[in-house]
């Protein structure tokens, strides 16, 4: 088994990246990252299938780190915390994640 | 009384959490300091500052300690009026020695309870505390507070309102309120889902205060639950305080029960016998837990009956490597060191009830998840602190326009309990590094620091709540803003003239209590200061537009102002 350290940044990680996707499939929020219309029907179930399945992964992760009651503990709290950030990166820098999912491939002027 | 149900718990919500939240916004943020309680323990008291060490021996250093113990007068002066004669100079019958560590504290909490010899009730006790350094035995100088865990920490569950625990209800009321106020938000928030990540700051005040509201209620919602319900499980007992009531007798009774059914004697035998070794017991409880697979550390030992040949000595465990705040208790007799009892496996109801408490109140190794509890804290202020803002400015064209005092009467308040309790704090710290280390009662003069500071804020807060009267915003939110600011980092350069310990050394050196609370002042001190600055440039914009606005508006202000 890996390091906690290294278990729990990587939870963190996920919680960040799958709150981010499912923000992402949200037609507000994907305007206010890539400046176009909502993302396509498939791009959407996508981005909540990655979501969902990067929070499963963070939670697995903190389960691997530490004793089941307190993993839970610790994964709620990183999703308190992830969403606080994605929602502060929507307000402040929402242009930071568009590397989170590529936008649509805009026609050459 | 309300069109639809959404109505009705939109006004509860409404009147409940802004009269409740001045008192919650205390018990949420001095909660989250509460979670470095021994860190800033360290900070207060510099002759503190080593590394945390395991309990000592309880042979060679905690004995001769205890036996030198007595209670202090404050204590002593509070028995004034339960004893039938005079109240002794002396303590002589010590009934209980307690010691008591966690993997966060250098110094062990010792305490020795004392008969009150011809109390009116025969039970009375009073009790010796101190800190005392593991490594020599020596006991540290009583009048210093523990800023962390003696200040801020009963600050956040009781107040310091003494007086018939008035400030245990009033923070039990607010926690119960606080459920209801979690329910009623999500009943009025229409778009949990649909505006999870949504702040709008570019909108009105008005819209981004809400914004945040409902961002940091929801995203941290089951934080806001479990410590609000948790809190309420673990003062049950004085919230109903049947067993020392109504129940009195049954309680006795049990207690005479429990005892026969443990073995561990509930009353002294009255006659004197000497003690076995304390550390040879310890050591056999460590092996006992170390049979079960469990981490070894003591965290608690206690000794009943002292000196009695009834006596027994028992070991608890600290429970770092899980939430469940568990003991796993193993009992001695004193005399002779034989085992008189092992604590049972918990049933169902007591590990909920040691997982729920456990959870809040957090004897857990976990530097992550203590942060994170933090996090959660601010989230909570900050929820509490839009939640003002918002009634504020949804209230104060239409108060400025009737005349009406409501919106500054709150605004003051809110600029009180935000901003004036991070200076009055600020005041403290300051205070514990300028006052003279040889002053006679140095807690009692940096607790009235604290309050003075608050009040101070409060007055400040009234004398410049003019300008809602014309809408405004009132600058004292930026003033107190830089008073914070200043107050952070004086408390870092005093910490660092009066005691060496600056960033430099406490980093490379890694002792990361005292560089954890300069680093988070620090932080406190640029937040504060880019808030103000804000504050300043909207105020200079406002201004520049009212000076254009037409002459109606001014002879309104005129009135107004």
């Amino acid at each position: 088994m890996a390091e906690p350290v290294v278990l729990l940044t990587g939870a963190a990680v996920t919680a960040v990246l799958g709150l981010g996707w499912l923000a992402l499939a949200m037609d507000v929020h994907w305007e206010q990252v890539h400046g176009d219309e909502a993302p396509s029907v498939a791009v959407a179930k996508a981005l909540r299938i990655a979501g969902a399945f990067a929070l499963a992964l963070s939670l697995g992760l903190c389960l691997g780190s530490d004793h089941p009651s307190m993993a839970v503990l610790v994964w709620l709290m990183l999703l308190a915390g992830a969403a606080a950030a994605v929602a502060a990166t929507l307000s402040w820098r929402p242009h930071w994640l568009r590397r989170a999912w590529p936008g649509p491939r805009r026609a050459p002027e | 009384m309300f069109q639809n149900f959404r109505l009705s718990m939109a006004w509860l919500h409404t009147w409940f959490g802004l009269v409740l939240g001045f008192v919650l916004m205390v018990v949420f943020f001095f909660g989250s300091l509460s979670v470095f309680d021994r860190e800033i323990d360290r900070w207060a008291i510099p002759s503190s500052r080593f590394a945390p060490q395991p309990m000592p021996s309880f042979d060679q250093i905690l004995t001769p300690a205890f036996e030198k113990m007595q209670p202090a007068k404050e204590a002593v002066a509070l028995l004034e009026g339960r004893v039938n004669g005079p109240l002794p100079e002396r303590f002589e019958l010590a009934t209980s020695w307690g010691a008591y560590t966690t993997h966060r504290d250098p110094v062990v909490s010792v305490f020795a309870g004392f008969k009150v010899p011809d109390a009116k009730d025969p039970e009375e006790t009073v009790f010796a505390v101190h800190a005392l350094d593991p490594r020599s035995g020596a006991v540290l100088p009583q009048g210093q507070l523990r800023i962390g865990s003696e200040f801020f920490y009963p600050l956040h569950y009781s107040l310091h309102l003494g007086w018939k625990d008035l400030g245990y209800w009033v923070v039990g009321f607010s926690a119960l309120m606080m459920l209801a106020a979690l329910v009623s938000g999500v009943v009025m928030h229409r778009k949990i889902f649909r505006e999870f990540f949504t702040f709008r700051r570019h909108k009105t005040v008005q819209r981004g205060a809400l914004d945040l509201h409902n961002l940091t209620g929801v995203v941290a919602l089951p934080f806001h639950f479990f410590f609000a319900f948790t809190g309420l499980v673990i003062f049950a007992g004085i919230y109903f305080p049947v067993a020392h009531t109504q129940l009195h007798d049954l309680h006795e009774q049990h207690e005479r029960v429990e005892a026969q059914a443990t073995g561990l004697p509930h009353e002294r035998a009255g006659v004197a016998a000497p003690m076995a070794s304390v550390d040879a017991m310890v050591a056999e409880a460590r092996r006992r837990w170390e049979a079960k697979g469990m981490a070894g550390d003591v965290g608690f030992v206690n000794v009943q009956h002292v000196g009695d040949a009834n006596a027994y000595v028992s070991v608890y465990r600290a429970g770092t490597d899980r939430v469940a705040l568990t003991g796993e208790g193993v009992h001695f007799k004193a005399t002779t060191g034989e085992l008189l009892r092992e604590d049972p496996p918990r049933s169902a109801v007591d590990s909920v009830n040691e997982f729920l408490t456990g959870l809040h109140l957090q004897h857990f190794r976990h530097w992550l998840l203590r942060w994170l509890y933090v996090l959660g804290g601010l989230l909570g202020c900050v929820c509490i602190a839009t939640g003002f803002l918002f009634f504020v400015e949804k209230r104060k064209q239409q108060h400025a326009k009737a005349g009406g005092q409501g919106s500054r009467v709150v605004d003051a308040l809110a600029v009180t309990t935000v901003t004036g309790m991070l200076v009055a704090t600020m005041a403290m710290l300051v205070a514990n590094r300028l006052l003279p280390e040889s002053l006679a009662d140095k807690g009692a003069w940096e607790r009235n620091v604290f309050w003075s500071a608050w009040a101070l804020t409060m007055l400040h807060a009234v004398v410049r709540g003019g300008a809602l009267a014309r809408a405004g915003t009132n600058p004292a939110w930026r003033e107190q803003c830089w008073a914070i600011a200043a107050g952070a980092l004086t408390a870092v350069v005093a910490n660092a003239l009066t005691t060496g310990d600056h960033l430099g050394r406490t980093l490379s050196t890694g002792y990361w209590p005292v560089a954890g609370v300069d680093l988070s002042l620090i932080a406190t001190a640029v937040i504060a200061a880019l808030v103000a600055r804000k504050l300043a440039q909207r105020a200079r914009r406002s201004s520049s537009a009212a000076s254009s606005a037409p002459a109606a508006l001014k002879t309104a202000e005129a009135r107004h102002g």
